[in-house]
């Protein structure tokens, strides 16, 4: 062995030898590895190192997470990678891959068959029980028939190496595989970061299999139209691996949808848009089988689409995979396959498969219970992961218990040899160390067979000597390489880019989806909230600094006005009014704290931020990679934050600032990230909005009384300063601080993009481009509201507006002006929510069952 | 024997439905002994769309949707259904059927025979009857026995079930587990079918779910009031060699020409008459009417008209 390669393979085995892809028992090394082992060593332990904590932070600050279901550490966790690839060389590969295209048919035709005439049950060559005992197996899918040339569109498989060196296969996957999405984002990701290990490597690209899973895409169209509408179908953003749903759709280019973005109309699938519903031709889902109809389905689901299946019926729209090939994901095929494979291919099976027992059969149940410690025990419908049982790790009561299951229903049940598969090397604290392997592989079908993507997603056990390699227990990722042991044809750098030959034809504003129109609106509306409430804060802390240092009285009654106006802000009642009045003013750090910290009360400054976080990951798929990084940091910020620090104005001071500075570059990328068109519209109109109603607060908190004049001079210097618009007063007035031009300024100016006047007149303009539901030339509502609030302001004038009668505090004109605005922004929002959005129906079963598929 | 039946069901909603999809499972089934003379669904307001399929236990469901804001949604049934039972072959007429064995019943269903394959899905467990509770069990091993006829046992079966469950329709609703009705020993025909189905189910026999109606007979001397009919379920238990033989528990009757029959299915679940996804908000009221009554002739009703 090369010295330099040793360094890597110290102590690697150390109280654990297993088969291994790398370092074979005689300490020789598979020569596949050797160009890559190589490169390794070129770069040294500590680079390797490095790189990999480079790759660590370039998958979180991309974002790349997967959510792990009732994780204390709550949603989104980073995905990892380790640094170290996975290998199999060109001539191995084309034998797994004529196994995988052989297996993807025979399930297509196992597809057809249990759905259609039923001759494998008929003829004895499947058990019933193992299709009709399976959750899986929808009975409305009946003799459903499909114009796609295979039933079976994808495919995925989980494949180990066995202890006789060849690749097995332990899994399928055909509901709604995901991978594929992680898969790619690996191999973008260690492109970027290592690319000098692929030096003199030939390795395989999986663009092709991405075009001809576009094709397939687009094919499976019922009309074959030439550029027909495909969606992708996401439960959400809180489904473990939704993160991939968001990166195909930008990858693809098609909407991410929700179930509720949909509907069934005159026997069609309909995305609801802004303008109005249009045709769905394709739908790429990644819900559950049974999550799909509450008609037909699972009654209770609330992520498909209620009459989905009659249209899938009616061939009018496709779906990948159809709805019931969640019945092939079945351990209970796996020791019926090869009679399977003579029965439809008069073939043999290619791929070997995990040894597997089901108990339905008496002798195979009396061997598996007479040996039951050797084995991995797993119902044929696994839905649940949780469900398998690794017999050896039982005690005997679990055991027992185990035993009386299967004996009880024994066709549910599947025994499996307990396999020590192969490991290979992972990168761990500055050493290498062998860990279990499982490879996924993925299949789409094309007009005369499958095509495979070389490679796929490799996942690693998360412990040296942990059996089970799933993502909901942790672990990490591997690259995964098909390479070609002769060295690189040319010095041609390969392509990393993809493009596809369609038009996305659901672009414009008058086709977005209206969900993520409403997440929009929403974004720019808690981002507004989050900014301004911010900055007000931020200037009252500073207030509450400047006068412990002049301790004029002045200063305390216009500190008690400012945090009264917070209250009347942001809403977080009672804060500093009613019968709370006394004790707060005594402690207001208190009450600053809880509009600040207090997720729960509706206004705090962190309940504006988990708002944002909401509407945010909804809309993942359209934020960019700098928008990722910024966000990230912002949360990183605010979510560290000490809680003993919760009184310490200075401490709060700071973070706010940062919060601030955060935001703004924030909402700077907004701008330049997305188009008017893909939805940016919506999101100025959110912003403006929210950024107007709190104007309209501020002022009608500080101005609407009129105090004596060291009073107001605080206050004016109070608000021009939450407003940051001291420096343009002084520029542009150049004269003490007077409310008559600040009401001008703040309220009336035409140009200033920060006064009320401006703000309104932004909102009109954007909502007149919004597209119009009818050919009808009248106003809608939303115009209406909006026109009235301008044309108001438009008449208004300063000098009026500050007149105080006689013996009255308040300046009635000003709060008369301030309210009906207020109320008319109100109106202008809801009749926006109304017109374009609309989600206050809800779907109801009209008979309320309690049942599960 | 020439019935018209009239089922209607009707919702009232409290706001406006904006749309909503559904299925009807309504249809009167055709076969030997039972001949559909003449069927129509009425539906109002008036479908958009409304479409005919055969579902997988070959029972006819009908899927329709309503695009248009809608507070009443009114789903009448006409039936006009021929009975003859004595068409229908009757295991008391096959002496070996009718004697076989609980103990040779269960060997004849290990064979590849297809009919056999066919029932064996209904012992499988279904969406409402599944883990069957050891309580079930001992009630049904109090009649079935190794060596006793299958028949027998199910018709004792029926009658026991009979006269320990009280007919009671304000205990259970669509939604109450066969374990709870068990144990209070009250329930509607529904319930009684689906804790006969259990019983038979957990000593190894295929049973089913029967879905239909049942003619009632008014009081001697009194007139029949329209509408006090009700739609009726009842089960079914195989018998290898035979067939499929119904037992109807809440009336202690095998049934003949009183009972017409909709649908099979593993358990209400899969033959519910009506059920729908529908958008809008707020609550909904429910009526249910049925009428079953002998066909009048031609020449009856101008009679009637003379009067």
């Amino acid at each position: 062995m090369d010295k330099s390669i040793d360094v890597f393979f110290k102590n690697y085995f150390k109280n654990f030898k297993n088969y291994d892809e790398v370092l074979r028992s005689d300490m020789s090394i598979n020569p596949n590895w050797n160009i890559l082992l190589s490169n390794f060593s070129k770069l040294g332990i500590k680079e390797l190192n490095k790189k990999q904590q480079d790759l660590d932070w370039l998958l979180s600050e991309n974002g790349v997470t997967y959510n792990v279901y009732n994780d204390p550490k709550g949603l989104n966790r980073p995905w990892n990678l380790n640094i170290i690839p996975f290998i199999i060389d060109q001539k191995e590969w084309k034998t797994i891959e004529k196994g995988l295209q052989q297996r993807a048919e025979l399930l297509n035709l196992i597809l057809k068959d249990i759905y259609g005439k039923r001759e494998l049950i008929k003829n004895g060559i499947v058990p019933h029980e193992i299709i009709f005992a399976h959750r899986g197996f929808l009975r409305p899918c009946h003799q459903i028939q499909y114009k796609t040339s295979k039933d079976l569109l994808i495919h995925s498989a989980d494949l180990a190496r066995g202890p006789n060196g060849q690749m097995w296969v332990v899994n399928d996957r055909t509901s709604a595989p995901s991978g594929m999405g992680y898969s790619l984002e690996n191999r973008f990701s260690t492109r970027e970061v290592v690319s000098d290990i692929f030096n003199e490597i030939n390795v395989k690209q999986p663009f092709g299999f991405f075009k001809d899973l576009n094709q397939l895409l687009i094919n499976a169209a019922p009309k074959n139209k030439e550029n027909p509408t495909i969606v992708i179908l996401t439960p959400g953003p809180h489904n473990e691996t939704y993160f991939e749903h968001a990166y195909l759709s930008s990858f693809l280019g098609y909407p991410l949808v929700k179930g509720s973005d949909l509907v069934v109309r005159d026997q069609k699938v309909w995305i609801k848009t802004l303008k109005g519903l249009i045709q769905v031709d394709v739908i790429y889902r990644r819900v559950d089988d049974a999550f799909t109809d509450p008609l037909e389905l699972r009654g209770d689901s609330y992520l498909g689409v209620a009459g989905l299946l009659q249209v899938v019926r009616n061939q009018n729209v496709a779906i990948m995979n159809p709805i019931g090939s969640g019945v092939l994901e079945n351990p209970g095929l796996i020791p019926f396959m090869n009679s399977i494979c003579k029965y439809f291919l008069k073939e043999d099976l290619l791929l070997p498969q995990i040894a597997s027992w089901w108990c339905g059969q008496e002798k195979e149940r009396k061997h598996v219970l007479e040996n039951l410690k050797n084995f991995v025990v797993k119902p044929i419908d696994i839905t649940n992961r949780e469900n398998i049982y690794f017999c050896e790790f039982l005690s005997k009561t679990e055991l027992d218990s185990l035993r009386n299951e299967i004996l009880a229903k024994p066709y549910h049940y599947v025994a499996q040899e307990k396999i020590s598969f192969s490991t290979a090397p992972n990168l761990t604290k500055e050493h290498l160390e062998p860990r279990k392997v499982m490879c996924r592989t993925f299949a789409v079908a094309k007009e005369n067979g499958y095509s495979i993507m070389p490679g796929g997603l490799v996942r690693v056990a998360s412990e040296r000597e942990e059996l089970r390699v799933s993502n909901q227990k942790g672990g990490t990722s591997k690259d995964f390489w098909i390479t070609n042991s002769t060295t690189k044809s040319s010095k041609k750098r390969q392509r990393y880019h993809w493009h596809h030959s369609t038009a996305n034809n659901l672009s414009g504003i008058e086709n977005l989806p209206s969900n993520t129109a409403e997440n929009l609106y929403w974004s720019g509306r808690y981002l507004a909230r989050t900014l301004v409430t911010a900055r007000y804060i931020r200037m009252v802390l500073n207030q509450m600094g400047n006068s412990d240092y002049h301790k004029r009285d002045s200063d305390f009654e216009s500190l008690h006005i400012l945090y009264q106006s917070i209250t009347h802000l942001t809403s977080v009642f009672p804060g500093f009014t009613g019968k709370n009045k006394v004790a707060a003013f005594k402690d207001p750090l208190k009450e600053i704290a809880i509009v600040l910290f207090d997720k729960n009360k509706v206004g705090s400054l962190a309940h504006a931020l988990s708002s944002f976080n909401n509407s945010y990951y909804s809309l993942r798929n359209l934020w960019s990679k700098d928008m990722w990084r910024v966000y990230d940091a912002l949360q990183k910020v605010w979510h560290n934050f000490d809680k003993k620090d919760h009184k310490n104005i200075q401490k709060i001071t700071k973070l706010l600032d940062t919060i601030i500075t955060k935001l703004i570059a924030f909402i700077g990328l907004i701008e330049e990230s997305i188009l008017v068109e893909q939805g940016l519209l919506l999101y100025f109109i959110g912003l403006q909005t929210e950024q107007a109603i709190m104007c309209i607060d501020k002022t009608r908190a500080l101005l609407a009384v009129n105090y004596n004049e060291d009073v107001e001079y605080e206050v004016l210097e109070a608000l021009l300063n939450s407003h940051e618009s001291l420096n343009i007063y002084r520029y542009s007035f150049k004269s003490y601080l007077d409310i008559k031009n600040v009401v001008n300024l703040i309220l009336l100016d035409n140009s200033y993009s920060r006064s009320l006047k401006y703000q309104l007149n932004r909102i009109r303009k954007d909502i007149s481009k919004m597209p119009k539901r009818t050919e009808n030339t009248a106003l809608t509502s939303v115009e209406k509201n909006i026109l009235e609030a301008c044309n108001l302001i438009e008449n208004a004038s300063a000098s009026e507006l500050i007149k105080v009668d006689e013996n009255e505090f308040v300046r009635k004109q000003l709060e008369t002006l301030l309210s009906s605005l207020s109320d008319l922004i109100h109106n202008t929002s809801m009749s926006l929510t109304d017109m374009y959005f609309n989600h206050s129906d809800e779907q109801i079963q009209l008979i309320n069952q309690k049942y599960n598929l | 024997m020439i019935f018209s039946i009239i089922h209607t069901t009707s919702y009232k909603y409290d706001n406006n439905v904006t749309y909503c999809h559904n299925l009807a499972n309504l249809k009167p089934k055709d076969f030997l002994g039972q001949k559909v003379l003449d069927y129509q669904l009425e539906i109002t307001p008036k479908p958009t769309v409304t479409s005919d399929n055969s579902d997988f236990f070959g029972n006819t469901v009908t899927h329709f949707s309503i695009e248009k804001q809608h507070k009443e949604l009114i789903v009448t049934a006409r039936s006009k259904v021929e009975r003859s039972f004595e068409l229908q072959k009757n295991i008391l007429h096959f002496s070996v059927c009718k004697e076989l064995t609980l103990e040779t019943a269960l060997e004849k269903l290990n064979t590849l025979d297809e009919d056999i394959i066919n029932a064996r899905q209904f012992l499988l467990d279904s969406v409402l009857i599944n883990k069957i509770s050891p309580e079930i069990e001992a009630y049904a091993k109090v009649s079935f026995k190794k060596d006793r006829s299958v028949f027998d046992a199910a018709q004792e079966l029926m009658k026991r079930i009979f006269t320990d469950f009280k007919f009671d329709a304000n205990f259970s609703t669509v939604a109450t587990p066969i374990d709870e009705v068990m144990k209070a020993k009250k329930g509607v025909c529904q319930d009684f079918a689906q804790v006969a189905i259990a019983c038979v189910r957990s000593i190894g026999l295929p049973a089913r779910y029967v879905s239909g109606y049942i003619e009632t007979l008014p009081p001697p001397g009194k007139e029949k009031l329209v509408g006090t009919d009700a739609s009726h379920a009842w089960f079914s238990v195989f018998i290898p060699g035979f067939g499929w033989v119904d037992f109807d528990p809440t009336n202690n009757q095998i049934p003949k020409n009183q009972h017409i029959i909709i649908s099979y299915g593993r358990d209400y679940f899969d033959v519910p008459p009506l059920k729908g996804v529908i958008y809008g908000s707020g609550n909904s009221i429910m009526d249910v009417s049925v009428d079953i009554r002998p066909a009048k002739t031609q020449g009856q009703s101008q009679s009637q008209n003379q009067f």
